[in-house]
């Protein structure tokens, strides 16, 4: 099994200039194969198609956790309300400011152990799949990663066993 | 390596003088367009001194004159070890949010109990772990009352400046002073923080003036810093009440040890072995690691640069033609020591500026006086004066501009990461005219204490 034959083929992207707004709306909406159910993270692609980022739930989050909280021990000073008007001021900067710049990605023909290994050391959920030209092909998920060794472990032993 | 100096005071400018004058220049240079890392800058010049043979290594590890001041480092590195273990307590957070509400959640009030909190803190710790410590709390009280953060973020980083400049630990200029001239705690404290005391007084009352009228809050948005439990931000009160005790003892032992004839370094690291021995810490990787190496090291390189530009006579040179300039009048080569270091550290870095200074105090020293030597000569009634206007023209110099102290560079990025960037233009419209405040008053007490009432 490769990246190729996994991969949901790339339908919903977001581009750098779009706002957060935009953004968040576009992942609401967002469709994964047929099913229309949200997505919580998109590639971000430049106007030639190239992928310039991704901008996951993540990032979201971030967006709206102020960079003074992360260098001191301030949870218990915050007040009621204080996401929600960060989130309103946050809404009109743009995606490129917030996304992930450093993304790892995989070939088309990278063997579905490369995709596991990039998965666990890096912590992603996710994997952008490139083409040959340097376009993003598709998007490689953990769940589906997930489904492909359910359905090995069933065909090899469990299915064997019941029957 | 012999000394290029010859008996006659004249200085021998042969290769060795124009090698270690040309590694110095370009060291120097580079760190002022800030292209490379100054440490790693500060690193090559200094084995370059050593590689050209300018000194040996034995001289820069181990000379006091031409190596690495090692009683500046283990001041540093102490003092960042007690830090380190003190900051999870939450005692600066607990600080900081009773500050805030004890000016009632009135925005000038917060200004000015910031500003004093953060130089009195200031003068104890390093100016920009004070200020990494208070600016956070800041910025939530300024997002708590919809206040703009950059003027709050000047004031602090100013009077971070200030008060570092009132004691010996306060800022590593002094910190090199005291090690160079061989002067106290006490004698910081005697010569220095009266005159501090006065330039913070004057400068609360120029924010007054310059912010007062501009910063309104919401009757309700003051509830929110009301609300806040400062208690809830002490996390660990054991080891904070440990902590808080060899705090004391420390201090204490920085105003006794010029009585008990130990160096501070001496004083800092027994304080550092002390809280980690009673810490409880298993591990101390973790804390040693989360000293400021990058800084540590961008002393050591300097020192060894220096080392080089002493030994081959290019700092005597320069202090010849300081004293050709002023023409040996004292008042008038303070208040030059005092102004030119002012400006000068508003635009480069003070660390290096001291270092270069220091030894050119001395090299002074030596001129106008050849027949003394070591304390005798270091603390003789002219040129003690010199050491005062170094300090306070290096450390409040650095108030002039956005790069002119660690602390402004630090405001200035968290400003910029909270998408409020603070121009160069725009720090240097508050903070030369606060800079030359200071230094106004820093004249006047020189003049007056040293060259009036001569006391």
């Amino acid at each position: 099994m490769k990246a190729k034959d996994l991969m949901i083929p790339i339908q919903d992207s977001l581009s750098p200039e779009n706002t957060l707004r935009e953004a968040v709306n576009h992942l609401r909406i967002a469709k994964k194969g047929e099913e229309k159910v949200g997505l919580k993270g998109m590639p971000v692609l430049g106007k030639d198609g190239k992928l310039e980022g991704m901008l996951s739930m993540t990032d979201i989050l971030k967006a709206v956790h102020p960079s003074y909280m992360s260098l001191m021990n301030l949870s218990n000073f915050t007040w009621d309300g204080m996401v929600e008007s960060i989130a309103k001021d946050v809404a009109n900067k743009r995606v490129e400011e917030v996304m992930s710049r450093d993304v790892i990605t995989v070939k088309e023909d990278d063997p579905l152990m490369e995709c596991v290994d990039l998965m666990i050391k890096n912590n992603i959920k996710r994997l952008p799949v490139v083409d040959r030209a340097g376009k993003v092909a598709g998007m490689l998920y953990e769940k589906d990663v997930f489904f492909e060794i359910v359905k090995a472990m069933l065909d090899d032993d469990y299915y064997v066993i019941n029957s | 390596m012999t000394q290029e100096v010859a008996a006659s005071g004249q200085v021998v400018m042969g290769a060795p003088f124009w090698i270690a004058t040309a590694i110095f220049l370009l060291t120097y240079g580079l760190i002022v367009t800030d292209k490379i890392h100054k440490t790693i800058l500060a690193l090559v010049g200094a084995s370059l001194m050593i590689l050209l043979r300018i000194v040996t290594q034995e001289e820069a590890f181990t000379s006091m004159d031409l190596g690495v001041d090692w009683n500046v480092v283990f001041l540093l590195v102490s003092m960042m070890i007690i830090i380190n273990i003190m900051k999870p307590t939450g005692v600066f957070e607990y600080i900081a949010i009773k500050s805030a509400k004890a000016a009632k959640g009135k925005p000038f009030t917060i200004m000015a109990i910031f500003s004093v909190v953060t130089a009195v803190v200031s003068a104890f710790l390093d100016n920009v772990t004070t200020v990494l410590l208070i600016a956070p709390v800041t910025l939530l009280i300024c997002q708590a009352l919809e206040l703009d953060v950059v003027p709050f973020l000047i004031t602090e980083a100013l009077a971070s400046n200030i008060g570092g400049t009132a004691t010996l630990i306060g800022d590593p200029p002094n910190i090199m002073i005291a090690s160079k001239a061989q002067l106290d705690f006490m004698a910081f404290v005697y010569n220095l923080t009266p005159v501090i005391i006065v330039v913070l007084i004057a400068y609360v009352i120029s924010i007054k003036f310059i912010f007062g009228k501009r910063l309104k809050v919401k009757e309700e948005l003051r509830q929110r810093v009301m609300a806040m439990n400062e208690n809830e931000a002490i996390k660990d009160p054991v080891l904070l009440k440990k902590s808080l005790v060899v705090l004391a003892i420390t201090i204490g032992g920085f105003i006794m040890h010029g009585m008990l004839h130990f160096e501070p370094a001496t004083i800092a690291l027994a304080g550092a072995a002390l809280l980690l021995l009673v810490s409880g810490t298993k591990d101390p990787q973790h804390i040693l690691a989360e000293a400021e190496w990058s800084t540590l090291f961008f002393f050591m390189g300097l020192f060894m640069i220096i080392g080089g530009v002493v030994n081959v006579g290019l700092i005597k040179w320069m202090s010849i033609k300081v004293l050709e300039l002023t023409q040996g009048n004292l008042i008038g080569t303070s208040m030059t020591v005092l102004w030119f270091s002012a400006f000068a550290s508003a635009f480069i870095d003070n660390i290096p500026y001291v270092a270069t200074m220091n030894p050119l105090i001395i090299d002074m020293a030596k001129q106008l006086y050849p027949n003394f030597s070591g304390v005798q000569l270091l603390h003789h009634p002219d040129i003690m004066p010199f050491w005062w206007a170094l300090s306070l023209g290096a450390c409040l110099g650095g108030n002039g501009t956005a790069i002119g102290a660690s602390a402004n560079v630090v405001v200035c990025g968290m400003a910029e990461k909270m998408g409020k960037p603070i121009s160069f233009k725009k720090f240097m419209l508050y903070g030369m005219p606060l800079m030359v405040e200071s230094v106004i008053i820093c004249m006047g007490y020189v003049w007056l204490r040293y060259y009036v009432l001569k006391i």
